[in-house]
């Protein structure tokens, strides 16, 4: 009980903070009502589900500061899990995600063992190898549909139990639901114990040890939620498109972009990894449905893309939300 | 038993021998200082007790428990705190966020861990800094929060890094007057390395004096100053004999 | 056991070329501590350059290496002065960040200026011939990549050991506060090595342009594998580098034959590249300092 209030403790943060999350809320709610085409719905619904990855990287990647570039294969293990128990068994996406996410632990614990020994650079392109391994797999994997994925039996009639609905916006908000159970988690964790030490971890893994930290089990721990978080993301991605493939789950590109948003907004912010999704996810959708329609001038939105994040890291590796502290002469 | 033994230590780094053969103990509620020339094999000593280091050879006690090859945050948890002689400069957190970190070692509750902290900064009258950030403090100030943090996880033997170096004369004073104060309020036994005598001397009861890797001599303040030996280690061959 | 040799022999061919990109992503790696993730974008810049210089101006493609050399080094220092030097002065995390955007920014730069198409040259010299030893076929434009690859290696390892400039990039690998100390400019030798970086992996780009597709993603590939080369023969060590791009370069070769001996689908060639993945995981973790490494 006293965690919940935790969770919902905002007191920390000054007033404006608090009145921007009050409206945004508002605003969250009553989108759906506001009449905006399917286009827009859809870019919506994206911002909230890499909202949500973001905020699982920021757990290892944020407060622990490790450079994690793997978050794609626990989207993947997620969407493959669900897509998978209900084409074989019939299984319902209530009961699959949640085993998703078991898998996702499971796998997390097992690869975090390994991978938190290395530090750095090391660590970087190691995860960056997880990731590919599984890819690679998957992408050959005749049972689950090698490279050409799986397609989820479509429904007759919207189907709660197998989260099928003709209008986008049950979508919406069962994704608005995952999204407010991952920011109150996060301004949970952000003052727990773990998060804590995470960042101390973060600034001087020596005197972390000093302080009675087992540095490795607890960033393994936050590797696993970071892998939870985005394995239920995944799941609601095979519902949500109805098809998935090693590409669209596991590539290297979500990976990055995932680590991306929460970079750019803000890392080790609570606030960040919104902020980061909010600004990419509509850039890239409107910039590529944009360039899209002229041909001749693809990729420049990554390149726009890839342009900020070289911008942010060489100027204010803190992020957006790191300028907006600055500019508020809070940090340095 | 003694509260901590140290029996035999030996650790060498590829051929260098830094301890060779070392033993000593501490009883509870002592204030015991380490002291001896540069590369003497002080800070590899006291890495090899909190687990920095595994020894070569030998072995650490604890109230009894063997703790060595112990990792360092078991022998935190295990009731041995340490400083360093460096704090790392840090931005991320700030000093009260650094002494919970520290109070997180013995509760899950993040307001029992904060009430700690902020009663560790009213022991050491440091109030007023606590919103700061590291990158903020004089020297004086950081050693102090590292011993903050280090004291948050409740130590019962509190390992102190060269605590005193790049401290004016009253900020030693004060530092001297606050070990003090930790042995006798806080029931603490404190362990000091030092390489200037001077602080060591008036703070320890005993004192360990190491050269070369070897202990060369312990006891009171009083005869350490007069052992031919630490005289020779500090001083040179010549400055010995010409007494 | 014909065809085990043939791999082999193909294997060493190719692990010579792998050993000339991995070579660059160590020597920056070693004097600055930065990874390069863009280092796949070089070689594939290089190849383009290589590319259009054989198509357009009609030259054939192995006339073309010192184009795609002079492209290497110039994106090398281009991205030195522009990019990398501002990036220094953040954390470590903001570095790992930065070359990585660079990587994407020259992927769909290239993207954006010569479309996704797969492009491979039709015509040269070598392209197309091949030679018979005994029961083994070479193709000459491989048999040219892997030799050219060793001499670029060797100029480059004896620039290194054997002049002033080698030496003092060296000192500044080991120590660089020590070396700034002997009055070696720190930010000198940075631009050296990546001028040296960009240059040998353009070289290779354009080697590669013989007999392997361009396309903008090309790169992604080829950098893990100098990854797992970089990581076998230990991050900094330019001999231990070579040894390892050879071992990556059989290795890869070999895999797909001996999945085809004991008939595992498993083992198949789609997998060859997973099996260099694997080894640099496994590698880093159980022995970080690399199967040949002396350093760190």
């Amino acid at each position: 009980m006293e965690k919940v209030k935790d969770a919902l403790d905002f007191t920390d943060f000054s007033g404006v903070e608090r009145f921007v999350l009050v409206v945004f809320s508002i605003f969250l709610l009553a989108f759906p009502w506001l009449g905006a085409g399917s286009f827009v719905k859809a870019v919506m619904i994206q911002f909230l589900l890499f909202s949500l990855f973001g905020m699982g990287w920021n757990t290892i990647g944020g407060y622990g500061g490790q450079v994690e570039l793997g978050k794609a294969q626990y989207v993947g293990i997620g969407a493959y899990t669900v897509s998978v128990s209900m084409v074989w068994w019939n299984i319902p996406f209530w009961i699959s995600m949640p085993i998703g996410v078991l898998i996702a632990l499971g796998y997390s614990f097992m690869i975090g063992y390994p991978l938190f020994r290395l530090k750095g650079h090391y660590f970087a392109i190691a995860t960056i190898c997880t990731s590919l391994v599984l890819q690679d797999i998957f992408t050959n994997w005749k049972l689950v549909g090698a490279a050409k994925g799986i397609e989820l039996p479509i429904h007759e009639h919207p189907d709660f139990l197998y989260m099928q609905f003709k209008s986008d916006t049950y979508y919406y908000y069962f994704i608005m639901v995952l999204f407010y159970i991952a920011l109150f988690y996060m301004n949970w964790f952000r003052k727990s114990k773990l998060g804590y030490q995470l960042r101390m971890i973060k600034d001087d893994e020596e005197a972390a040890e000093s302080l009675g930290i087992d540095i490795r089990w607890c960033k393994i721990k936050a590797y696993s939620i970071a892998s939870a978080f985005v394995a239920v993301g995944g799941g609601f991605m095979a519902v949500y498109n109805l098809y998935i493939d090693p590409v669209s789950v596991m590539d290297l590109d979500l990976s990055i972009k995932i680590a991306l948003m929460a970079m750019l907004g803000g890392a080790a912010s609570l606030w960040g990894p919104i902020i980061g999704a909010a600004f990419l996810v509509p850039l890239d959708r409107f910039l590529g449905s944009w360039l899209g329609g002229h041909k001749g001038l693809i990729g420049v939105d990554f390149m726009i893309y890839a342009a900020l994040i070289m911008v942010v890291s060489a100027y204010q590796p803190r992020g957006i939300w790191g300028i907006v502290e600055q500019l508020r002469g809070k940090g340095k | 038993m003694a509260f901590l033994e140290v029996h035999d230590i030996v650790k060498d780094f590829g051929g260098l021998v830094a301890n060779s053969n070392v033993s000593f103990q501490i009883e509870e509620g002592e204030i015991v200082g380490l002291i001896g020339p540069n590369g003497a094999g002080k800070t590899t000593l006291f890495n090899c007790i909190v687990g920095y280091y595994s020894p070569d050879y030998g072995k650490v006690m604890f109230k009894g428990n063997d703790i060595t090859g112990f990792k360092p945050f078991q022998t935190n948890q295990a009731g041995i705190g340490r400083t360093f002689q460096i704090m790392k400069v840090t931005t991320g957190m700030t000093v009260v966020e650094n002494i919970m970190v520290g109070a997180f070692c013995r509760t899950n509750s993040r307001h029992q861990a904060r009430e700690e902290a902020h009663e560790m900064l009213h022991f050491l009258g440091m109030e007023e800094i606590s919103e700061q950030y590291i990158n903020e403090l004089p020297i004086a100030k950081q050693r102090k929060v590292g011993m903050a943090r280090a004291l948050a996880t409740k130590p019962q033997l509190l390992m102190l890094d060269e605590v005193a170096s790049g401290l004016n004369h009253t900020e030693t004073d004060e530092m001297v007057a606050l070990l003090k104060r930790l042995n006798v309020e806080k029931k603490i036994t404190l362990f000091l390395i030092e390489h200037i005598m001077e602080m060591v001397m008036t703070v320890s009861q005993r004192v360990i004096v190491l050269d070369g890797g070897i202990k060369i001599a312990e006891g009171v303040p009083g005869d350490i100053v007069k052992d031919d030996n630490v005289i020779k280690a500090y001083l040179g061959e010549k400055y010995a004999k010409g007494r | 056991m014909e065809t085990l040799i043939d791999a082999l022999l193909q294997g060493i061919l190719m692990g010579l070329l792998f050993a000339l990109v991995a070579l660059g992503l160590n020597v920056i790696f070693g004097v600055m501590d930065i990874v390069n993730f863009a280092h796949g974008e070089f070689l594939m810049l290089g190849m383009y350059t290589a590319f259009f210089t054989s198509l357009l101006m009609g030259v054939d493609p192995l006339f073309a290496l010192p184009a795609s050399a002079l492209m290497g080094v110039l994106l090398g220092l281009a991205s030195y002065y522009w990019f990398i030097k501002y990036l220094l002065r953040g954390p470590a995390i903001a570095q790992l960040f930065g070359t990585f955007g660079l990587m994407l920014f020259l992927r769909y730069l290239a993207q954006f200026l010569f479309g996704i198409d797969y492009r491979i040259l039709q015509k040269g010299i070598l392209i197309g011939k091949s030679f018979s030893v005994g029961p083994f076929i070479f193709d000459a434009t491989k048999i040219a990549a892997g030799a050219l690859s060793l001499v670029a290696f060797a100029a480059v390892y004896s620039f290194l050991n054997k002049t002033k400039t080698g030496k003092a990039l060296q000192a500044t690998a080991l120590n660089k506060e020590a070396a700034s100390y002997m009055g070696i400019k720190t930010d000198k030798m940075n631009a050296i090595a990546w001028a040296i970086g960009g240059g040998t992996v353009g070289v290779a780009g354009g080697l590669l342009i013989n007999f392997y597709y361009v396309y903008p993603t090309v790169g992604l590939l080829f950098v893990m594998i100098a990854f797992a080369c970089v990581a076998l023969g230990g991050f900094g060590s330019i001999k231990g580098v070579f040894f390892a791009g050879l071992l990556v370069g059989i290795l890869e070769m070999m895999f797909p034959v001996f999945g085809q001996l004991v008939g595992s689908d498993f083992l198949g060639p789609h997998f060859k590249f997973t099996v260099v993945y694997l080894a640099y995981f496994i590698i880093v973790v159980f022995r970080p300092q690399g199967l040949f490494g002396w350093k760190k």
